[in-house]
């Protein structure tokens, strides 16, 4: 019994000294040794373990990552929410600006402040006053027409009426001139949104769903020419000896933000053709931003040629073909006796070649000698018409 | 140890491997804990002490191949531990769960030394501060994670009778 307890221990002894011995042999390996055992091993019976592992470090990433991740997300969200926002503003702000460049004087510009709520625009507070030169009774405009006017003037800023207050009214008429009438807001508006009535319009003249109604400049307080709005349809009222017609306003109060205010300097040379160029303008626009695609397009162009050229010319240097170009023959450096018998080949074959290329030239102007002559028709072919002598 | 026993003990011997895989490079502590440690201390109070040799002289070649700077230190302290664990295993083989957390604590504790002594990676003040900090640290949390697995996988894990 205890001898065969000693020989437990010692065959234990062995194999621990053996495996002590393995892994300090292993230990002592050079890299150039150590590193394929380990990809080795790795790569065979590990495979499945080394899967396992880089699954969880890869879930540990995402879970660090979630968040940070998220804030991203939502910082995206919360920009291309305020994005369009800020389309609009900008193509509100390009619209005031190419108003003011068409006005060119006599204005001052204001930021509109809407102190109720939505549907009950019927004032603003305008952040310009009489210090900018601002008085009562001028008149606001936006870009896309009409706005109000100036009831309260203080030092830095004023109070203006919009067009949709019930005591607003202003001359109008159709552009040529053939319809005049009085525009307020049509404060019988079932449908609650915000719509324009033009009054007192006489009966001979009508107007056609979607004319533009402009100001007529009679009254002293509006020049002539601003768009009221368009036509929507007539509608029936209890007056008989006018028309009365249904618009729809150029200008949405509620959308109303960059203002411009006439002065009164301004009033008296009038605002006739400023509207009429908005279509204008807006063409020149595109022209502008087609021509400047063609001109990036022609510059991208001569830059790719530019860059060409240069690697090209480097290739020529280093004695290899263009870009682009497949070598056929061996370089003329090289001297070994595949690439002589290479070139004497080619060689061989340009000339066979030349000759082809000579031989089809010279045939073709032997051809061009041997234009077939009009009168060379055998005559035992031609027809004869019935009764004709041969 | 009866087939039943045997197959048991592979089954969670395989489990801790697989753990050592999947969650400890999951979770990324510090002062991870040591699945591979735990299966080996596990595995060796169930065989001779040259089986339990081999066994921690192939984990640790296992987990040596994964750092190949260090192959060949990590099979040194795993036979050491192994073979330390098997022989001691009298010591150690009770039903008492202080007692095995102070088992796994040590197996833990002298892996390390071995192994950062044998791997010659870091030296010096660095090398106290991971033997004396971080390595117990380590072992700390592999044993509370080594008894909570003991407790969670007791039906498996109950030791053959000698």
């Amino acid at each position: 019994m205890a001898r065969a307890i000693r020989s437990n221990t010692r065959f234990d002894l062995i194999i621990l000294g053996t495996c002590i011995a393995l892994a300090f042999a292993a230990r002592a390996l050079p890299n150039t040794l150590r590193d394929p055992v380990a990809t080795g091993m790795r790569r065979s019976f590990l495979a499945p373990l080394v899967l396992l592992q880089e699954n969880a470090e890869r879930g540990r990433e995402s879970l660090l990552s979630a968040e940070p991740k998220q804030a991203h997300l939502d910082s995206l969200s919360l920009g291309s929410m305020k994005a369009a926002a800020l389309e609009s503003e900008n193509e509100r702000l390009r619209k005031i600006i190419g108003l003011g460049s068409r006005i060119r004087t006599g204005f001052v510009p204001a930021e509109a402040l809407h102190g109720r709520g939505v549907r009950d625009e019927t004032t603003v507070i305008l952040s310009a006053g009489s210090r900018a030169g601002v008085e009562r009774m001028s008149p606001v405009i936006a870009p896309e027409g009409l706005v109000g006017f100036v009831d309260q003037v203080d030092p830095t800023m004023s109070h203006a009426l919009l067009w949709t207050h019930p005591d607003f009214r202003v001359s109008a008429m159709s552009p040529d001139g053939t319809a005049f009438g009085i525009a307020q807001a049509h404060l019988t508006s079932a449908t609650g949104g915000y719509l324009m009535e033009l009054r007192g319009v006489p009966f001979r003249a009508t107007l056609k769903p979607g004319a533009l109604i402009v100001s007529s400049g009679w009254g002293g307080v509006w020049p002539r020419g601003i768009p009221v709005g368009t036509v929507l349809q007539e509608i029936k009222t209890s007056e008989g000896w006018a028309r009365t017609y249904l618009l729809q306003p150029a200008v949405n109060p509620a959308d109303v933000y960059s203002v411009m205010i006439l002065r009164r300097e301004r009033l008296a040379k009038g605002l006739d053709g400023v509207w009429e160029s908005v279509a204008q303008a807006d063409q020149a626009a595109q022209r502008i931003v087609v021509s400047g695609d063609s001109a990036a397009k022609a510059a991208a162009l001569a830059e790719a040629a530019a860059r060409r050229a240069v690697i090209d010319s480097i290739a020529a240097a280093n004695g290899t073909p263009p870009l682009g170009v497949t070598p056929t023959t061996p370089a003329a450096t090289d001297t070994s006796a595949e690439a002589v018998a290479a070139r004497a080949a080619a060689r061989a074959a340009a000339q066979r070649a030349a000759a082809r290329r000579a031989a089809a030239a010279d045939s073709a102007a032997r051809r061009a000698d041997t234009v077939p002559r009009r009168d060379s028709v055998r005559t035992d072919t031609t027809p004869i018409r019935p009764g004709a002598r041969r | 140890m009866n087939v039943g026993g045997a197959i048991r003990a592979v089954i969670s011997f395989l489990i801790f491997v697989v753990l050592h895989y999947t969650l400890r490079p999951l979770l990324g502590w510090r002062a991870p804990m040591d699945f591979l440690v735990l299966a080996l201390l596990l595995a060796s109070v169930r065989v001779r002490p040259a089986t339990a040799a081999v066994i921690g002289f192939v984990l640790g070649l296992i987990s040596d191949s994964l750092a190949p700077d260090a192959l060949g230190a990590g099979a040194i302290a795993m036979t050491v531990v192994g073979f330390g664990a098997s022989y001691l295993k009298a010591v150690f083989f009770a039903d008492n769960l202080v007692l095995n957390a102070f088992f796994f604590f040590l197996g833990k504790w002298v892996f390390d030394i071995i192994y950062f002594v044998g791997e010659q990676r870091v030296k010096g003040v660095e090398l106290l501060q991971q033997l004396l900090l971080w390595s117990p640290l380590s072992a700390a949390v592999t044993a509370a994670v080594g008894v909570l697995l003991l407790f969670l996988m007791r039906p498996l894990l109950e030791p053959a009778p000698t």
